[in-house]
């Protein structure tokens, strides 16, 4: 495969390790290269390059950019809190550190751009310098010309430089407004199948054969495939339920050709990896443990989810089902809920048939301060004195995330709130302080 | 000093030095309360009171928080040791970050102490990077780095003061200051300079502990998870995930309401990048009970609270906040008030003590004693010319006093561990009838006489009922808890109860024929007794069940059984009796729930609402005194305008207002109704008017709206 | 001598081919100009002697370079720059400053830049100003020969002039223009916008100072033009290779490509599509990148090859990278959509639609629970190929937030034929009409 990773102007055995270390990405490193030419020569302004998560965008120009030592800065736009530091990172992997310090305090992109031009003047560039920007889609949402900009700076700066747009959002959701210039557009395809099977299987432990490794593997995509096919999630999985892939082994049960056998030990395994690793409900580390015990107290370790249950003040909880209520019921229904002698309300046109969705469906809808009190006031038994506590606790309750303020802080008047808890939540809830909460939701009429 | 002077002017005094003193705690304790005479002392032994709760408490604390510690610390020691050996397993799961998520309950303002203490532990004994954020100091991702940076670093600084380090540390500090630099990079940085120092003293004394902490990982604790903004945190968390190879990085989730609030807050995305262990703190119930019974329920200390305050207290922290920290301080107000408010105060202390302040007191504070209802009761007990002497002559009154106060002290001394028997016996019944909870039990019984109420006697009922190795096995208990007592009276219990104890033993060693079949027909009930829910169902059972035994003969475990539980009942008349009944309780116990209400609870709406409706509440002057329901017309002029405006419906005419305001207030005036100036309005009043409004503006009760502009809205409804 | 233009001849393959490499890389990446610029003489004529006019008669003038991105706007301004030095006059009078709009975002930086341009950083020293124009008089003043009579013409040329609208009341603009009115010195202004409704977003005053000159480029070939133009692109210039063999072979290669049918629908489809350099150069560079000792010409299929990945549907791409989970989601979105025409719609929903699907087909292979699929519709928001309604994404569960649906019907569908092992129940289940 490696012969597609002949370029003149590099040395042979440095592409070789290149090579090796891209597995399955020989044909993506190849056209990488060819676009950035020999070393000397002039590359495109930039390139954007895109393609699913995990599909080894940064990890071939990675390895590229370092085997073949070329110049290079690369930067994760996640950490470039402002753009100063982004500048910064630029100039210190190009110029050192002389020229970082040279960046005014809030540097403006006249700034960086008039130091580069500066400093390559005094080192013109003799191989092409690259600037790779990982998760180049937070660049949106920073200063609007910088994106722009870096999309021409070989022009801005004179200078051979290319930069290169690593991101998973396609193209089309990057481009300005007013159009800008446009970037070379080169797709990184995902893994196929095969493709997975190949690289997992390399990291085989040592203390296996290869062949019964890949057997694995091969049992373990076939479970997760459907669902998952990043490179980094199948790996994490495969490292954690390798151990009990092997225990049949260990226990002499099997041998290592006996893949049915091994198949039918490991699949329940995988199916309940699936709930709980996959979703990262359970640590690894906790995972693990929980493969040292047997099934007779497997059941004891519960997943994060599992832990919905939190303990409330008697009034808080009161408070809880009344925000629940006033957040799904139409207020027009309260009437007939909380009135205890209502008038005549007809069922039949009190359930408007026009609303086809239920607010399940939908969603909360918020409320206001006063009818969260009205209703709280008639659903808690006992006659409860409006004390600031009460108040105090419905701000508590907006802190640990259980109510949200939709209002703005500073509206004092009339502030509204929405219930941010679900259905299962807020029946535990009201199964403590034993009220029913079923007969007072409108859409279970 | 006096100052004379012909104009106006403000003159200044330096307070000096003496004027300082005088305002310590004790003066402005001293300052105003009961009978001032005995206040030192009572201040001392408020003081010394109050700093036995605080460390008690502390100590308590620092007790159940214990085991959580012990476990997090291992949790952090693990994750830094697997980090350096590679085994094929833990070299796979290198990328995550190892989390901590620990669960505390919503009681948030109890949280500080725990978070203080841990993490002077892991300084202590994992590692001296320890950074701790709390949510309302990062607003942005660059806050949220500077705090973090700025923690690590600069605590490094005061730690170690060695002098390279020092300027070392300095530089980083300088482009700290930028905060351009503020950067991952900068702490990888720092991080390996530091790891490069303590290396080679690792390298001196080559302790495994040494070397296994050679990377001492870096802790960040998230106080209140929930508060924090979930962008910030996500990213955050992406960044630090970039660096986990070279910085052994370590997070703290500080979580109120429950684990899966991870899940909500982060995508997974970002949540894969995370090895979270879940460490679940013991509930604020669990503490409660554990406070009450350290604190409350003990005989060494002097200080008690009645029924009412206790039931004030307790709801507070059930019904409100589950916070024990406000709980103790409940009760130090409630210590505060006692000493503040009762001169007698001075005899709630140790016993001794207290003989020697019964003789150190002054006529006024046996006048006191003479007054109160307690002592009253006890005097009408006694002979005519005991009574007598009782009043006239003060010797023998003190002698009398210290005869009072040390049965008091015996009370206490009995009627906690009966309580704890009683409590023991009946907490595990069905359907709780005297309360899981040992406070419950106790409410009760500081109310009124327990054996008088019928739950107590349905409990009786179902312990009349109970298996033999059941009761065999709670009536050991009792055993245990009385070994501890010291007062004679319990000490001769014990013995009896011993014995009844052997009695039991010898039964079934005697018993070789077969248990008569009577037995299990009785003791079969009970246990599906267990399983019965519903009350009534429970009453009917017990009631055959009393006919089926009046029917047949009893067996001798059962005549022991009874006197056993007659045993049990004798104890308790005779030492569970309220309070209210001792002689000089008032000197032990505070009693003014009305005032702890008002100050832990308050309820301002409505205190605000009785000032405007009746201000004479708060401003003692007879001329405010009216029937209920109206106001006078001499009330300040917020109040009057508040009157009016309870009339008016949703929208209120600012003219009309100011008419009918005019009018009430010229009436006040006294000017006579038949004068064509009378309810004129003039500036002055008019001025009056417009400030009343605005008051009420900002008290909230109206606001100026928009669709009419010579109007405004109520905000408030009802009234009238 | 003979001999070495002999020896010359023969370089090795390689060589020649790395020389070829660097010179079309020169003028496909770095925009290298060419001799004379094919398209745009009369514009070229134009400009040439306005901005004569002022580097050597000393008149102030103001012009706009309009028309659209990658239409040689900047090319054209730049080979009027290099003619107009070749004059002895100009090249020692003019003073050049170049503004970007993308670099100076507001006037304080601009009037920086132009400072340090003119070489004046130390006569302004740490002097302050009352107002920009103040400042940017002594700038010209400044520039004042010896004798105070007549100053040197200064080029200002305003890249990406619309930015420049922007500014705060259009202080730089205002002044520059100002100064092109008024004979104090003599300027130009060129301004170079991708705008054509630039005008429009200048202010009344400042418009009225601007000689409403506008230069139109606008590249519109004709498709043999166009195909003209690929072919000078590619060829080589006489001399520019040492050995002349290679080089007319290249170009006869050239030729050839650029006859082939095939080639000349695929490039009649650029061209279709957009006539401009830009897009051209990338296409060109493309099949350049496939050059390579190995093959040392430009091959119709390589050609072909480059324009399909010029024209390749990115959002195809990702959606053939999803996990069937995240396909059927997507479905069940575009059925909320053909049902609700176009509303936005949460997680519940489309969870409730999947649902239904799974109901009818009754096979157990997809019944995931809500954690996974909650996982499965982040990552489709990650990708965003769907969106957030309102960006307050604090306020709201997850579960509830109001998403719209970024691709449309044909692409999902698309999408779906290429898909591997595509089940066909979620095929059939795609292709029905209701939800």
């Amino acid at each position: 495969m490696s012969a597609l990773l002949q370029h003149p102007g590099y040395e042979e055995e440095r592409l070789q390790t290149v090579a090796k270390q891209l597995p399955c990405r020989e044909v993506q490193a190849g056209m990488l290269l060819s676009l950035m030419g020999q070393p000397h020569q002039y590359s495109y302004p930039s390139i954007f390059i895109y393609g699913h998560q995990s599909s080894g965008k940064s990890h071939v120009l990675h390895v590229l950019l370092k085997e073949l030592e070329l110049p290079h800065a690369t930067v994760s736009c996640v950490e470039c809190v402002s753009v100063a530091l982004l500048f910064e990172q630029v100039l210190l992997s190009f110029f050192g550190c002389v020229a970082a310090s040279l960046l005014p305090r809030s540097p403006s992109l006249s700034d960086f751009v008039r130091i580069y031009r500066q400093q390559s003047s005094q080192s013109p560039a003799k191989q092409t310098r690259y600037i790779v920007m990982e998760k180049a889609e937070l660049l949106r949402d920073s200063n609007a010309n910088l994106l722009p900009a870096l999309l021409r700076l070989q022009e801005l700066v004179e200078d051979n430089v290319s930069v290169i747009l690593l991101s998973e959002i396609v193209w089309d959701r990057f481009r300005p407004n007013t159009g800008c210039f446009e970037p070379l557009l080169l797709h990184f395809p995902d893994y196929s199948k095969g493709e997975l099977q190949h690289i997992l299987a390399q990291d085989r432990n040592p203390s296996y054969s290869d062949e019964f490794y890949s057997a694995y593997i091969n049992i373990l995509l076939g479970v997760f495939y459907s669902v998952c096919r990043d490179l980094r999630e199948l790996r994490h999985l495969a490292a954690l339920n390798f151990s009990k892939f092997c225990e049949p082994l260990a226990e002499g049960k099997v041998k290592e050709t006996d893949t049915h056998k091994l198949w039918r030990n490991i699949e329940p395994h995988l199916k309940k990896a699936m709930q709980t690793v996959y979703l990262r409900e359970v640590s690894s580390l906790q995972w693990e443990k929980m493969q040292q015990m047997e099934e007779k107290e497997n059941g004891a370790l519960r997943g994060l989810s599992a832990h919905t249950h939190v303990e409330l003040p008697y009034y808080s909880k009161f408070l809880l089902i009344a925000a629940y209520l006033a957040s799904f019921n139409p207020a027009r229904t309260d009437k007939r809920f909380f009135v205890k002698h209502h008038g005549k309300i007809k069922k039949t046109n009190f359930l408007k048939k026009n609303e086809k969705t239920s607010n399940h469906l939908l969603g909360p809808k918020p409320f206001p301060l006063d009818r969260l009190l009205a209703i709280f006031y008639s659903v808690v038994d006992s006659r409860v004195a409006p004390t600031a506590s009460i108040f105090s606790q419905i701000s508590s309750l907006v802190t640990l995330q259980l109510l949200t303020q939709v209002s703005h802080s500073e509206q004092l008047d009339a502030p509204k709130y929405k219930c941010a808890v679900s259905m299962d939540f807020i029946c535990a809830i009201s199964r403590t302080v034993n009220f029913e909460i079923i007969k007072y939701l409108y859409d279970f009429l | 000093m006096s100052t004379s002077s012909v104009s106006k002017g403000c003159f200044v005094f330096k307070p000096s030095a003496k004027k300082k003193k005088t305002l310590s705690l004790e003066d402005h304790f001293i300052h105003g309360c009961e009978g001032a005479e005995k206040s030192k002392t009572r201040f001392q032994l408020c003081q010394e009171l109050w700093d036995q709760i605080k460390t008690d408490t502390e100590l308590l604390q620092d007790e159940l928080n214990r085991k959580i510690l012990d476990s997090l610390l291992d949790f952090t020691r693990k994750c830094s040791s697997t980090r350096q050996h590679s085994d094929w397993a833990s070299h796979m799961r290198a990328s995550e970050i190892p989390t901590a998520a620990l669960v505390l309950g919503v009681n948030v303002p109890d949280h500080d102490m725990t978070f203080q203490s841990l993490s002077e532990l892991l300084q202590q004994s994992v590692t001296p990077h320890v950074a701790s954020v709390q949510a309302k100091e990062c607003v942005a991702l660059k806050h949220l780095m500077k705090r973090v940076l700025e923690r690590l670093l600069g605590t490094d600084v005061t730690v170690d003061d060695d002098d390279n380090e020092e300027e070392e540390t300095e530089q980083t500090r300088a482009n700290l200051h930028k905060s351009v630099h503020c950067s991952l990079s900068t702490l990888c940085d720092w991080y390996t300079t530091k790891t490069k120092k303590s290396v080679t003293p690792g390298k001196k004394r080559s302790s495994p502990v040494k070397d296994d902490l050679q990377q001492p990982p870096i802790v960040i604790i998230f106080k209140d998870l929930e508060a924090f903004n979930a962008k910030v945190l996500q990213d955050f968390i992406l960044i630090c995930s970039r660096y986990i190879e070279r910085l052994p990085l370590m997070f703290i989730f500080g979580i109120a309401t429950s684990p899966s609030t991870i899940q909500h807050m982060l995508p997974h995305s970002v949540s894969s990048l995370l090895c979270i262990e879940l460490f679940q703190s013991l509930s604020c119930t669990q503490h409660l009970a554990t406070v009450i019974d350290k604190l409350i329920l003990t005989t060494w200390f002097p200080f008690k609270l009645n029924g009412k305050v206790m039931q004030v207290l307790i709801s507070i922290f059930l019904y409100h906040d589950f916070s024990v920290r406000n709980f103790i301080k409940g009760v130090q107000l409630a210590l505060l008030e006692h000493f503040h408010s009762q001169p007698l105060s001075v005899l709630c202390c140790r016993k001794k003590e207290a003989m020697l302040n019964v003789m150190q007191l002054g006529n006024h504070d046996l006048e006191r004693i003479r007054q109160l209802p307690s002592f009253k009761r006890y005097v009408e007990k006694q002979e005519p010319q005991e009574q007598e002497t009782l009043l006239k002559d003060d010797t023998h009154l003190k002698e009398v006093c210290q005869r009072l106060i040390k049965n008091l002290h015996k009370y206490h001394k009995n009627y906690y561990p009966t309580l704890r028997c009683l409590h023991t016996l009946t907490s595990s019944l069905p359907r709780y009838p005297l309360g899981k909870q040992i406070r419950e039990l106790h409410l009760i019984c500081l109310e009124k006489n327990v054996w008088e109420n019928e739950e107590y006697h349905t409990a009786m009922k179902l312990l009349k009922m109970l298996a033999k190795d059941e009761l065999i096995s709670l009536l050991k208990k009792c055993v245990e808890i009385l070994q501890h007592a010291k007062s004679k009276k319990i000490k001769r219990a014990l013995l009896q109860l011993e014995a009844m104890l052997a009695k039991f033993k010898q039964l079934d060693t005697v018993a070789t024929e077969p248990p008569p079949p009577a037995e299990e027909s009785i003791i079969s009930p009970v246990k599906n007794l267990q399983k019965k829910t519903d009350l009534f169902q429970l009453q009917k059972a017990l009631l055959e069940m009393n006919e089926s035994r009046r029917s047949k003969k009893l067996s001798p475990f059962e005549v022991l059984r009874n006197e056993a539980l007659q045993f049990i009942d004798g104890l308790v008349q005779s030492h569970l009796s309220p309070p209210e009944s001792q002689t000089l309780n008032e000197v032990c116990y505070y009693s003014s729930s009305a005032t702890v209400r008002r100050h832990l609870n308050a309820a301002p709406r409505t205190s605000i609402q009785t000032a405007l409706n009746s201000p004479f509440y708060y401003l003692q002057n007879d001329r405010l005194k009216t029937e209920d329901g109206t106001v006078s017309n001499a009330a300040p002029d917020i109040c009057i305008v508040y009157k009016l405006h309870l009339e008016c419906g949703r929208l209120i005419n600012l003219f009309d207002w100011l008419e009918a305001f005019s009018t009430v207030v010229s009436a006040a005036e006294g000017n006579d109704p038949d004068s064509d100036s009378f309810g004129k309005v003039d500036d002055v009043k008019h001025a009056r008017f417009i400030r009343a409004v605005s008051e009420l503006e900002f008290l909230g009760f109206i606001k100026s709206t928009k669709q009419k502009t010579d109007h405004v809205a109520r905000i408030t409804w009802g009234g009238c | 001598m003979s001999k070495r233009k002999a020896r010359d001849a023969h370089l090795p393959v390689g060589e020649c081919i790395s020389q070829v490499q660097e010179i079309l890389r020169k003028r496909l990446c770095n925009q290298q100009l060419p001799d004379r610029p094919e398209g745009v003489e009369a514009q070229h004529k134009h400009l040439l002697e306005l901005l004569k006019r002022t580097a050597v008669h000393g008149e102030s003038n103001s012009v706009l370079i309009v028309g659209p991105r990658g239409a040689g706007k900047t090319m054209l301004l730049k080979c009027v720059l290099r003619d107009l030095l070749m004059e002895k006059e100009a090249q020692k009078n003019l003073l050049q400053v170049h503004l970007n709009g993308l670099l100076q975002t507001d006037d304080r930086i601009a009037l920086q830049e132009m400072t340090r341009q003119l070489h004046l950083e130390n006569v302004v020293g740490d002097k302050v100003f009352g107002s920009f124009a103040e400042n940017l008089n002594f700038l010209l003043e400044a520039l004042k020969k010896g004798d105070r009579s007549s100053s040197r013409p200064v080029l200002f040329v305003l890249d990406e002039f619309d930015l420049f609208a922007h500014h705060k009341n259009q202080t730089l603009l205002y002044n520059l223009f100002d100064v092109s009115q008024s004979a104090q010195a003599p300027v130009a202004v060129v301004g170079v916008t991708c705008r054509l409704d630039v005008l429009e977003l200048l202010e009344k005053r400042v418009k009225s100072r601007f000689s409403h000159r506008q230069i139109h480029v606008l590249s519109n070939p004709t498709f043999r033009q166009y195909l003209e133009r690929v072919q000078t692109q590619l060829s080589l210039q006489p001399g520019d290779l040492p050995d002349d063999k290679f080089a007319q072979h290249w170009n006869v290669s050239i030729k050839t490509l650029c006859e082939d049918k095939s080639v000349e629908e695929a490039l009649q489809r650029h061209y279709n599509s957009s006539k401009d350099f830009r897009s051209n150069h990338m296409l060109l560079m493309l099949c350049l990148s496939r050059v390579s000792v190995a093959k040392p010409a430009i091959k119709p299929a390589d050609l072909l090859e480059a324009s399909r990945m010029c024209f390749i549907d990115a959002e195809a791409n990702m959606l053939h990278g999803l996990s069937i989970l995240e396909l059927c989601l997507i479905i069940a979105m575009k059925h909320l959509n053909d049902l609700y025409e176009g509303e936005p719609f949460n997680l519940q929903m489309v969870h409730n639609e999947f649902k239904k699907f799974l109901q009818r087909k009754s096979n157990s292979m997809y019944n995931f629970e809500q954690p996974v699929i909650m996982k499965a519709f982040e990552h489709l928001q990650q990708l965003e190929m769907i969106r957030p309604v309102d960006s307050s994404t604090a306020k709201t569960q997850r579960e509830y937030q109001l998403m719209r649906l970024m691709l449309d019907h044909t692409q999902v569908m698309e999408a779906l034929q290429k898909y591997p092992q595509c089940p066909t129940d979620v095929k059939q289940w795609a292709m029905s009409a209701f939800g």
